[in-house]
């Protein structure tokens, strides 16, 4: 299965300049801190579902449902029971878990539409653009592209070991870490061998010719994200002065 | 066209790696002209990698040795030059195409090489759609590699260093772990670039791709044996195998008749054993028994359908009897593995169900299943982990809680029985071959009636195939059932009894072998080609499985 949430779409998110994507990214993650009523966060939450409509990345989240439903409910009643005394529900407590699993709903839902309308590769080239070192930006392409290759081959090794009668869950905590072990030297061997080749096959493609390194991706900035750019700065210093005002604390917040 | 100029001038190279003390390379010395496709050919250890890695540098830039002699690609000396300066100039593909891919778009795997070596950025939609189509992946811009086939990641890694347009590639055995399928993409993918005119290095186990070349290279123990003409090498049945290499079919029907000049192509062989009266009389083959040996494992209305709702099997029925020797075939994807993980329960089935002697395997706990059914993987380093061999195979029987004397005795037995003597050896610097019979012993060690083997065979090379399957005769002549997954024609010939053919997850065939390698029109569906000598029987009217058998029925007819 790809790691990816990329979605191939002809949607003008996805036309957008990578490094604004970064920004539009950066200004709902702002604008969701600032904030704590759940009625101010859910403006954000329902401007993230209609972009993702936008971009046709539903699906992904439909993929997700089931991160978003944990964290979400797991949030909610974690704060409703532990926020003021233990295992006590109070009823401000409900109502800082909500705003917090109505932001790290946002968080995810946010992330998910970056993903879904950049690619990797985008992702590092925008990075790039902001100064960040090309190495860095490429290690992130090259774990987005090893994972999948990583967890294929784990699973291997569990399913072998299984057909030499290993069972995880019996025993104590040692015993069960020490099962462990048979799963963790083949993966990290083959990980290590395949990474020996793949410096190799790196070489063999020019990385080190020695020659000044170009660039494909183009992005050009346009008048989209001008616009784009404009909106979610506004929408960030909205939420900014909402927090200075005091008007985004909840009454009952200590 | 072969041209004058060589593109590959190798002079008295010598190599051995740091810390050895035997050279991998010895004394080597040949040319591959221009425009030719030269295929490399020995057994493991040989030094054929070796010789790849000297011709790109990669040795010994990333594997240090103390090289001797010189190497001139297209005339120029590439001592001291470093591997991504050569990337213009000579390409190299390797077995493992994982992890020759870094990119999570097949566009951006193409551009990868060319930001690398500076290419203009504007020429570079030109070179992706080039290097696109020679592959033929054309229209597969913007795909994650990781949803494509083996074949298909495999002819991208190769479109990647063909946009950087070296006029010289080798290849290390580039379609070892690929299908017919898969191989047969690569293969023609050669064809097409050797037409171009790049020149070819090929590293390769299977004899019959050396047939087409227009050089072939023999290595034994780091030296050059061989090299010549194809045609010449593989008639000398006796040299090929005494390099470690399986003689043709065709060469070693000649050489047991006694005829020299052994044509390298089937039609060809038959129309000559025609033309000397030399033709086949089959004897009347015994009646099978009319009762079949007694079930082992049944399977009833199989289907299994993936969490991602991908359809891997649909109403597979067979019964499985103790004693029998099995192949399971299809292309992949087909549903084999899918099939073979749910006889020892790996896989729970989503419809249908197994039974093992009439006992639901779904409702047997792991350890009575591993007692009774073994699972060989297809690679032997996703289970070796211990620090010795002994450890290795004791591991199975300790997870079963036997005592102490009880796992000793059948480490004993298991290594014994795969013939593999250094008990305190280190498992991870043992061989292919002997990784994988390791892996057979330590399974061998819960003492299984029944064992599913995947793909015992691939990347191995023909002694270390021969010994495995000698392995797996004398274990089915003790009386075990053996279930082995395979795309190699002649394994399946020479040692299965049954067919299972898969396709598209589907039962297509089942039944026994000699009418499932007569069945043409059944082999071009499945994109299985019976071995050469069955071909060549079927030409003459007979469907024989091994040479020794058609040498045996010409020798009737005389």
């Amino acid at each position: 299965m790809p790691l990816t949430l990329y979605v191939a779409a002809p949607s003008a998110l996805h036309r957008l300049h990578p490094v604004t994507k970064l920004g539009l990214l950066a200004a709902f993650v702002v604008a969701a801190f600032m904030v704590d009523r759940p009625l101010l966060l859910v403006p954000l939450a329902a401007a993230i579902v209609v972009l993702l409509a936008v971009a046709g990345a539903l699906s992904n989240v439909r993929r997700l449902r089931v991160m978003f439903l944990l964290v979400f409910s797991f949030t909610l009643v974690v704060w409703t029971f532990f926020y003021q005394s233990m295992l006590v529900p109070t009823y401000a407590g409900f109502l800082y878990g909500l705003s917090t699993a109505i932001r790290l709903a946002t968080f995810l839902a946010t992330g998910i539409l970056f993903l879904s309308t950049t690619r990797v590769e985008e992702v590092a080239y925008g990075l790039g653009r902001l100064g960040l070192p090309y190495t860095i930006g490429f290690t992130l392409t090259l774990s987005f592209r090893l994972v999948p290759v990583f967890f294929d081959a784990a699973l291997s090794v569990v399913q072998a070991q299984r057909c030499r009668g290993l069972e995880f869950g019996r025993g104590g905590l040692v015993a069960r870490l020490r099962r462990f072990v048979p799963i963790i030297v083949p993966v990290l061997i083959g990980a290590l061998r395949r990474a020996d080749r793949m410096a190799m096959a790196l070489e063999l493609r020019g990385f080190n010719s020695g020659r000044p390194r170009t660039t494909y991706l183009r992005a050009r900035a346009g008048r989209a994200d001008v616009l784009a750019g404009t909106l979610a700065a506004a929408t960030a210093a909205t939420y900014v002065v909402l927090w200075a005002a005091g008007i985004g604390t909840l009454a009952a917040h200590p | 066209m072969i041209g004058a100029v060589s593109a590959v001038t190798v002079r008295d190279l010598g190599c051995t790696y740091a810390g050895a003390t035997r050279p991998a390379l010895d004394g080597v010395t040949c040319d591959v002209p221009a425009g030719a496709l030269a295929v490399v050919m020995g057994a493991t250890g040989a030094g054929k990698s070796t010789l790849a890695r000297c011709l790109t540098r990669l040795v010994p830039c990333f594997l240090p040795a103390d090289l001797r002699g010189e190497v001139r690609l297209l005339g120029q000396s590439i001592e001291g030059a470093r591997v991504g300066a050569l990337a213009g100039t000579i390409g190299m593909v390797f077995q493992d195409f994982e992890a020759q891919l870094f990119s999570t778009d097949v566009t951006q795997e193409i551009v990868f090489g060319l930001e690398h070596t500076g290419v203009a950025p504007g020429l570079m939609p030109e070179r992706v759609a080039r290097a696109l189509a020679a592959v033929g992946l054309a229209g597969f811009e913007g795909r994650d590699p990781t949803t494509l086939s083996g074949g298909e990641k495999q002819r991208l890694a190769i479109a990647g260093l063909l946009a950087l347009r070296p006029p010289i590639m080798v290849l290390d055995e580039p379609t070892t772990d690929l299908d017919p399928t898969g191989r047969a993409e690569v293969f023609d993918v050669l064809g097409r670039l050797r037409a171009d005119g790049l020149s070819l290095v090929l590293i390769e186990h299977d004899t019959a791709a050396a047939a087409g070349a227009d050089l072939l290279l023999l290595l034994r123990d780091g030296r050059i044996v061989a090299n010549g003409p194809p045609a010449a090498l593989l008639a000398d049945v006796e040299g090929c195998l005494a390099a470690g290499v399986r003689p043709l079919d065709v060469c070693r029907v000649f050489a047991a008749l006694g005829l020299a000049e052994p044509p390298l192509d089937v039609a060809t062989a038959a129309e000559r054993l025609r033309a000397r009266g030399l033709l086949p009389v089959v004897p009347d083959e015994p009646a099978p028994p009319s009762a079949g040996p007694a079930v082992i494992i049944e399977i009833r209305g199989l289907g299994h359908c993936y969490p991602d709702g991908r359809r891997a099997l649909a109403d597979v029925s067979l019964a499985i009897g103790r004693g029998e020797f099995i192949a399971l075939v299809g292309p992949n994807g087909s549903g084999k593995t899918t099939l073979a993980k749910h006889l020892n329960g790996l896989l729970a089935p989503t419809e249908g169900r197994v039974t093992l002697e009439g006992r639901d395997v779904a409702g047997l706990p792991l350890e009575t299943l591993a007692q009774r059914v073994g699972y060989v993987f297809q690679d032997p380093d996703h289970q070796l982990f211990a620090a010795t061999v002994a450890e290795e195979v004791a591991f199975g029987p300790r997870n079963l809680g036997l005592p102490a004397a009880e796992v000793e005795a059948r480490v004993l037995e298991a290594l014994a029985a795969v013939e593999l003597h250094e008990h305190d050896a280190d498992p991870f610097l043992l061989d292919k071959g002997a990784r994988q019979r390791l892996a057979v012993a330590t399974i061998l060690a819960l003492r299984p009636d029944v064992l599913v083997l995947d793909e015992p065979t691939t990347g191995l090379d023909f002694r270390e195939q021969e010994r495995m399957l000698a392995l797996l005769d004398r274990l089915h002549a003790a009386g075990r059932t053996i279930i082995i997954i395979t795309h190699t024609p002649w394994v399946i010939a020479e040692h299965a009894r049954r067919v299972v053919l898969l396709q598209g997850g589907r039962l297509r065939y089942d039944g026994p072998l000699r009418p499932f390698l007569a069945d043409e029109r059944l082999a071009a569906e499945a994109a299985f080609r019976p071995p050469e000598v069955t071909r060549l029987g079927r030409l003459l009217g007979c469907t024989p499985l091994s040479v020794a058998e058609l040498v045996a029925w010409i020798g009737r007819g005389a």
